[in-house]
């Protein structure tokens, strides 16, 4: 099953070390140290559940949850209810409705019945949480948090409302926990390293680059919410069996504080983190609790302080954010080191023959932002095995152009086509899916993520299987000499390298066509040199277009086959790069001078100043 | 018709508080990027000055005057000590600061003063109702509704006519070029803690003149709502934390008002419910805030 996800084997050796220490320690806890110890590790492991539940969401998509107290308390009262011996029952909830009345159920239907009712909790709830993302998707979180609880509150027959609902029998021992435990870490371990959860990091790190590569944000953030959903209910679920009488508020703001306070002092980034910051804070949880009640130290006596617990949580959390964002752990998952890929040759792939009958057009395309025309019924194509460039003065629309082509903007008029499809009105990740990648002016990465899973993100995107993708990732990064730093983390790469990796990125796509947008921006001349050999290689080696909009005159003019010169959101000119240096209006577009000038392609680059120097006068 | 028009009534002045907190959440929010949920305890805080000078008998207006300096302090307090040394933090970082200076704060009061609700005497003239000839109005809800025109008003001036008004409008849109127009950052910050200090003690005043009575955990729920409004509104935009405002006073009233007995238990989730779907058909909110920035 493990081999069908395409896990490797290092994410599962990792699962079990980690799955082992936590054996380990739990044990440990739990027989050294007489009923108390045995109290407190169960305790322990079951909120290890619960903050793993809210790491797989939060940690994959980095938006921190706040309702997964709520889903806990699902879970604990359908649990309850089912488990509930039947005589006590009658006299606990004579008002339940009759078809949850006297099951007395065995623990497996219930834990069915609790991961079931996660499931549809999850389902219904990460329709609004899947859609905002950001910090609103975090704020609904909050009011779903408060939802539930009202519900919880109101459900009288059900839920004896806010008085205490007692009767639940004590399932949980430290054996249960721990087993649940290990399965918690095994999933939330692995999920990371699948498909879905790889997808889901990308949107933490960057959601329009991940757009970009072809992830559907909703799609793999409701995945990741309903997986987490139904871990915390059964998590939940676990608590109620280890409290045996509780009240809503036991799964309401307290709770929530504890556990987010548990996964940030850890880490929220990973399943180390998860478990170390729940041991840390559950172990500091028990000398305050003792420190509570006051302390007589013989010479000074401390003071009976009320919430103290409380004020030990805030102030490690404060502690964290202020010394530490990332947490205790930060990025690193602890398991076997990562292997380097050995750099292997590239296969020589012959030139495909090109097929240049294909083309991604623009028609009369126009978007206007409040007073301005950013973009004029512009009307062109990039033919397939040709490189077209795209160039013009500063706020002249090329940006407002690429957003177009790529879906984040919604044209007010016009269409794009890609080989006779129209595009217009589709999500950007499914124009990537269909074969149009692109890098953006500003480098945009997974910084926090593997040089080698950043390609693989996007490899996901056309191949049928996480092994299948990692292999054309593998290959990419070696045809791109990346193939040593595969698993070195995105944003420790060089600047040149930051670069080279995302044309990597967007060539895992396989695209028909490739927008580079500003490629040799902040390049020397010899970086630039390097560039160029590199678009020739890729355009000799893949079958593509290739848009490239670029201020680097000179480079253009040696790349292109072909130039469109944009301003003002018009275009002013197109042709082959000889005519375009000539043509009057595109002089006079950049400098404004008389026509006897030319911009000529000996001009030395600008070497990384943004700005229109690199015309110079004939 | 007099009912419509006293739940008309309560709904503008019940609005009224959650804007002036939604204010000054957007306020602070626009600026730094700080949903803070210590908000809540400026508000306690304005309560408590309340309560400490009503009780050596200072009498009501200079007790109001008292309670808007003490949420002012603290917030500058605040400012100072806990959010000023994570201003690289992001959004979700900050917001976890203030959940935990919060938590702390209650500690505090809950050990410092009293876990247990404090009685606010008010004066008996607020306690009546006016007969307008079509309807009774009580005196509080429409003094909730002069305070809040008032103090918006102030605010509206405030930042239209002064120099750092017009600075902390700016700064809402690009804080980076503020700084570099030589605006002292950490002014303009400590002005935003400090304006939203002055709109928690005048929501917070109009709170405890409803309840009488003042507690640790007075500014919990409130700020909750006005946290729910400024999310509405549209965060970060100061219109839309007002509009959030009344739109969640509105949709109160009328559930308590019209919703069947039966369900009215679930009222606060079908106004939540209400919410989520707002956000869902809007993720800017109903007036999305205005920023410079680009792709």
């Amino acid at each position: 099953m493990l081999g069908g996800l395409g896990v490797s084997r290092e994410s599962l050796i990792s699962g079990l070390m980690l799955a082992a220490i936590v054996a380990v320690a739990a044990l440990v806890t739990g027989f050294a140290f007489g009923a108390n110890g045995e109290r407190i590790a169960t305790l322990f492991l079951i909120y290890l559940c619960a903050v793993l539940s809210i790491s797989v969401f939060t940690g994959g998509s980095g938006i921190t949850s706040f309702g997964h107290a709520a889903f806990m308390g699902i879970g604990a009262y359908v649990s309850g209810i089912l488990t509930m011996p039947k005589a006590l029952q009658v006299s606990a909830l004579p008002q339940l409705p009759a078809f949850l009345a006297g099951h007395e159920t065995g623990i497996v239907v219930a834990v069915l019945a609790v991961a079931a009712a996660g499931l549809i909790a999850g389902l219904i709830t990460g329709v609004p949480v899947a859609r905002l993302g950001g910090s609103s998707a975090s704020i609904a979180t909050l009011a779903l948090l408060i939802i539930i609880h009202v519900i919880l509150n109101g459900a009288r027959e059900i839920t004896r409302g806010s008085q205490t609902f007692y009767g639940v029998p004590r399932l949980t021992t430290l054996l249960t926990a721990l087993i649940f435990a290990m399965a918690f870490i095994l999933i939330a371990r692995l999920f990371r390293d699948t498909g879905p959860g790889l997808r889901l990091r990308a949107t933490r790190e960057n959601d329009v680059a991940a757009q970009a590569c072809g992830v559907s944000l909703f799609q793999v953030r409701y995945i990741g919410w309903i997986l987490s959903a139904m871990l915390g209910a059964l998590a939940g679920a676990l608590y109620g069996h280890f409290l045996g009488a509780f009240s809503p508020k036991d799964f309401y703001f307290d709770l929530t504080f504890l556990l987010i306070a548990m996964l940030i002092v850890g880490g929220m980034l990973t399943v180390t983190g998860a478990i170390v910051g729940t041991a840390l804070i559950t172990a500091v949880i028990q000398i305050l609790r003792l420190a509570e009640g006051g302390i007589d130290l013989g010479f000074v006596h401390i003071p009976v302080i009320f919430g103290l617990t409380q004020l030990g949580l805030g102030m490690a959390l404060l502690l964290t954010i202020w010394r530490r964002p990332l947490g205790i752990v930060g990025l690193q998952e602890l398991g076997p080191k990562l292997k380097a890929l050995v750099a292997t040759a590239p296969a020589e792939t012959p030139a495909k023959p090109a097929s240049s009958d294909k083309s991604l057009s623009v028609a009369s395309l126009s978007k206007r932002f409040g007073g301005l025309q950013a973009c004029d019924d512009l009307s062109f194509t990039i033919a397939r095995g040709k490189v077209t460039g795209l160039i013009g003065p500063n706020g002249a629309g090329k940006t407002t152009l690429v957003n177009l082509i790529c879906g984040q903007l919604k044209p007010d008029r016009g269409t794009v086509m890609i080989d006779g499809e129209n595009m217009v009105g589709r999500a950007p990740h499914l124009i990537a899916k269909a074969g149009l990648g692109r890098t953006f002016q500003a480098i945009k990465l997974f910084d926090r993520m593997t040089v080698l899973e950043n390609v693989t993100v996007a490899a996901l995107t056309i191949e049928s299987n996480l092994s299948a993708a990692r292999k054309a990732a593998e290959t990419l990064l070696a045809r791109l000499d990346l193939a040593r730093e595969a698993q070195r983390l995105a944003g420790t790469l060089a600047y040149g390298e930051r670069r080279r990796l995302e044309i990597a990125r967007a060539l895992a796509l396989k695209p028909r066509y490739l927008l580079l947008d500003e490629p040799a921006a902040g390049m020397n001349p010899v970086e630039t040199e390097a560039l160029k050999s590199m678009l020739d290689r890729i355009r000799h080696d893949f079958d593509l277009g290739l848009l490239v909009i670029e201020h680097d005159m000179h480079l253009i003019m040696r790349l292109c086959d072909h130039i469109v010169v944009i301003n003002k959101g018009q275009k002013i000119a197109e042709g082959a790069p000889a005519a375009i240096r000539r043509d009057p209006k595109v002089i006079e577009a950049y400098i404004g001078a008389a026509p006897e000038t030319e911009i000529s392609p000996s001009t030395p680059s600008t070497g990384g100043v943004k700005n229109e120097t690199a015309i110079g006068i004939a | 018709m007099e009912f419509f028009i006293q739940q008309l009534v309560n709904a503008i002045s019940l609005g009224g508080i959650y804007a002036l907190l939604a204010l000054g959440l957007a306020v602070v929010f626009s600026i730094v990027g700080l949903i803070n949920f210590a908000h809540g305890e400026l508000m306690t805080v304005a309560g408590y000055g309340l309560f400490f000078a009503i009780g050596v008998s200072l009498g009501l207006p200079i007790a109001i005057v008292v309670a808007i300096f003490a949420a002012v302090a603290m917030a500058l307090l605040i400012e100072r000590v806990a959010f000023r040394p994570m201003r690289r933090a992001d959004v979700t970082g900050l917001l976890l600061t203030s959940f935990a200076v919060s938590v702390i704060l209650r500690v505090l009061f809950q050990n410092g003063i009293s876990a247990r609700g404090m009685p606010v005497p008010m004066p008996s003239a607020l306690a009546g109702s006016i007969d307008l000839g079509f309807a009774h109005i009580g005196v509080i809800p429409l003094l909730s509704i002069v305070a809040t025109a008032v103090s918006l008003g102030g605010l509206l001036l405030f930042l239209k006519h002064t120099v750092v008004g017009t600075a902390m409008r700016a700064a809402a849109q690009d804080f980076a070029v503020v700084r570099l127009m030589g605006i002292p950052a950490n002014r303009v910050v400590a002005v935003a803690f400090a304006v939203s200090g002055v709109l928690a003690g005048v929501a917070a005043f109009l709170w405890v003149a409803q309840r009488g009575s003042v507690d640790p955990l007075m500014g919990f729920v409130p700020v909750l709502k006005a946290f729910v409004a400024a999310i509405i509104g549209g965060l970060g935009g100061l219109a839309g934390a007002v509009a959030g405002g009344f739109v969640l006073g509105f949709l109160e009233v009328a559930c308590q008002a019209f919703l069947p007995a039966a369900i009215l238990p679930y009222r606060d989730a079908f106004v939540l419910g209400i919410v989520i779907l707002i956000l869902v058909l809007r993720p800017e909110g109903l007036i999305p805030a205005q920023t410079g920035k680009r792709s």
